[in-house]
């Protein structure tokens, strides 16, 4: 009796109705911040404070302003804000970071992962210990050097540091230990050399955490503050965090345009998530080179 | 030393090389570099101060370190914001496991009616508040409907989205909310709390209060642990609890499940399991690899973790309670300019973080030796 009950179409659409009220409400409580960000860039100066939603007195200004599209009122000049040159120089020095990060990784993942070899286990042992110190103490040490290479105020001073990295080896290590050995073992009686299963095995197998290795490093570094915030002195190559900061300071942190500008930077960063995230879906990993 | 026997074994070795070396000539020059800077620094008195100049001074940091106290303190505050994690990973757990499936309705008649029905009964709510004068309850109203119409007509695309973007979009604003959420007298929680607790009940006075659920231990003085209740630490655990759960670990634990062979569970559904049962013994299981790093991730990050906060929200008080070993690296190197202190005290961090790490490897990373 239970049986059929439990298989029945309206036990089902019970389930998925609750499924659904369930995380909706979640999700919308987990949204509320995000919303009260939209609602203060609509906001007057004198209502940022205040704790109503929405605006009593909403106006777009704060859009125009940020976007150079009218001058300050009071000053009469334009804003010094070049909201599409730091989104083109953030998604440059993202995608580039992003690129060569996962590629780097996942190459070295594979030889901690599936490769035997002696100490192997003592090296990644010193790439998990360099991430156990705090990166603030570091970020001066990288600087001299950084210095000693002529790369401050540069592009690849901003890419070059973050394309290796200790998090992404690690994380993908433990993606490819998750496949069976018995593949690899399978490939090579075929006669397949290493970089043909890494190729034509692994790296279709690791789909997922690639795609959210790449999710991380791109939003990671489209929002990463400090490093460029050091490295870069040249306005042409201010990336979003940084032009935010200077627009913080340099208007008395007026809030509305804070968030005014900080919703428009995000934009690419969520189209970029939608269209990344869907490819994480169940039943993939056997679509790549190895059918059973 | 022999690095390898045999032809086979010198061949997988310089496989290993190869791929390794793109990766390990980055990592010597980026990070192993600053890092044995940092080590030699700690025992000098490197000061952002021109006027002083840079000198030996041996085991100077770090027996001043531990004279002084203050160390056990924040690494006692850094401890106790380290007890949500546990709660956090099995949300995003919990979470991922939702969102994973498309969720979508697959008969578009059917689909599109809900929506339909989703949306009217939406508007006229929105409306019937509006008109009531309660904008902002209309706007929540109005948010709820709205996601649910998207949840309708997109699925988990919609709720993953969701879920997300609050944790990139903006740490700053996120924690200024928190502040007006957690203000004692005009604050959302307390107001919703006085309709909820019984009348005459002292109300928690969050942010600028000591109070802890730890503090009816007996912790030295300068700990300033005295009160149990609920106060700032606890307000930034619910806080960083909310942050947590929907972030990038849910988004891992998301790619994680996702890669499980469908063979498992339709193996497991011949068997008669329920829903619980595959979650406990099959998704659980398989997972483990990805629990791993995380849990580990998450002894790393929590250990250094608490800057942010500290920073915006209350500058590491009242008194000290909400100062995490990560701001004093912060106040001690960039406040105080003292980086060959704040070197030293990030080392013996170090020394803490990996002692936990490998207590982890040895009972967390079975499978990985398999």
């Amino acid at each position: 009796m239970t049986h059929n009950w439990k298989q029945s179409t309206e036990w089902r659409a019970i389930k998925a109705f609750l499924k659904f009220f369930f995380i909706t409400l979640l999700a919308s409580a987990m949204f509320v911040p995000f919303i009260w960000m939209i609602c203060t860039a609509f906001k007057p100066a004198n209502e940022v404070e205040m704790l109503n939603f929405i605006p009593h007195a909403a106006k777009t200004e704060n859009f125009s302003l940020v976007l150079r599209l009218i001058p300050d009122s009071l000053s009469g000049k334009f804003l010094n804000i070049h909201l599409f040159k730091w989104i083109f120089n953030s998604i440059f020095v993202a995608s580039w970071v992003t690129v060569l990060q996962v590629t780097t990784s996942s190459l070295a993942a594979f030889a901690f992962s599936r490769i035997k070899w002696k100490f192997r286990n003592q090296i990644f042992m010193m790439y998990l210990a360099t991430m156990m110190i705090p990166g603030m103490i570091l970020t001066i040490p990288k600087f001299q050097i950084m210095v000693s290479m002529n790369l401050v105020n540069t592009y690849t001073g901003l890419i070059l540091p973050a394309a290796f990295s200790a998090f992404g080896t690690f994380m993908l290590r433990q993606f490819m230990l998750g496949i069976p050995l018995s593949y690899d073992e399978a490939a090579e009686i075929d006669g397949a050399s290493w970089l043909q299963i890494y190729l034509d095995i692994i790296l279709p197998l690791t789909k997922p955490g690639l795609i959210t290795l790449a999710i991380f490093t791109f939003l990671g570094n489209y929002r990463n503050l400090m490093w460029p915030l050091i490295t870069i002195k040249d306005e042409a190559l201010k990336t979003v965090p940084v032009g935010l900061l200077s627009l913080q300071g340099s208007y008395q942190s007026q809030t509305e345009l804070l968030m005014a500008a900080t919703m428009i930077c995000i934009i690419p960063l969520i189209i970029m998530f939608i269209i990344m995230q869907k490819k994480l879906v169940r039943g993939i990993n056997l679509g790549g080179g190895v059918k059973e | 030393m022999r690095l390898w026997e045999g032809r086979r074994e010198k061949r997988d070795f310089f496989a290993a090389m190869g791929f390794l070396l793109p990766n390990l000539i980055g990592f010597l020059a980026f990070t192993a570099g600053p890092v044995l800077l940092s080590l030699y620094m700690s025992f000098t008195n490197w000061s952002l101060k021109k006027s002083i100049p840079l000198k030996w001074i041996g085991f100077r940091n770090y027996t001043d370190l531990f004279s002084d106290g203050d160390f056990w303190f924040y690494f006692y505050n850094t401890g106790y914001f380290m007890l949500g994690i546990p709660l956090a990973v099995g949300g995003s757990l919990f979470l991922a496991n939702i969102l994973v499936d498309s969720m979508r309705i697959k008969v578009d008649k059917t689909r599109s009616r809900l929506a339909l029905i989703t949306a009217v009964v939406g508007f006229l709510n929105c409306a019937f508040f509006i008109v009531a004068g309660w904008n902002d309850a209309a706007l929540f109203v109005g948010i709820v409907f709205l996601a649910a119409f998207f949840g309708v007509l997109f699925g988990t695309t919609t709720y993953r989205t969701m879920f997300y973007i609050p944790s990139f979009a903006s740490g700053v604003a996120t924690m200024i909310l928190w502040m007006q959420i957690f203000n004692p007298e005009q604050g959302l929680l307390n107001n919703l709390l006085y309709y909820i607790v019984p009348v005459g009940t002292q109300l928690p006075e969050w942010l600028i209060s000591t109070d802890n659920l730890l503090g009816f231990l007996p912790l030295p003085a300068h700990f300033n642990s005295s009160g149990f209740g609920f106060g700032a630490r606890e307000a930034i655990l619910i806080m960083g609890f909310w942050m947590g759960i929907g972030g990038n670990n849910m988004i891992l634990y998301i790619a994680s499940i996702s890669n499980i062979p469908d063979s498992l569970y339709e193996a497991a559904d011949i068997d008669g399991a329920g829903g619980f049962a595959k979650f406990w013994h099959i998704t659980v299981p398989s997972v483990a690899a990805t629990t791993f790093f995380i849990s580990i991730m998450s002894i790393i990050g929590g250990l250094q973790g608490g800057f942010q906060m500290a920073k915006i929200m209350t500058n590491g008080g009242p008194t000290g309670t909400t100062t995490t070993l990560a701001y004093y690296i912060f106040t001690e190197g960039f406040d105080e300019l003292r980086l060959g202190f704040a070197s030293s005290v990030s080392w013996v961090l170090f020394l803490i973080v990996f002692g936990a790490t490998m207590i982890q490897w040895k009972y967390g990373n079975k499978q990985s030796e398999a």
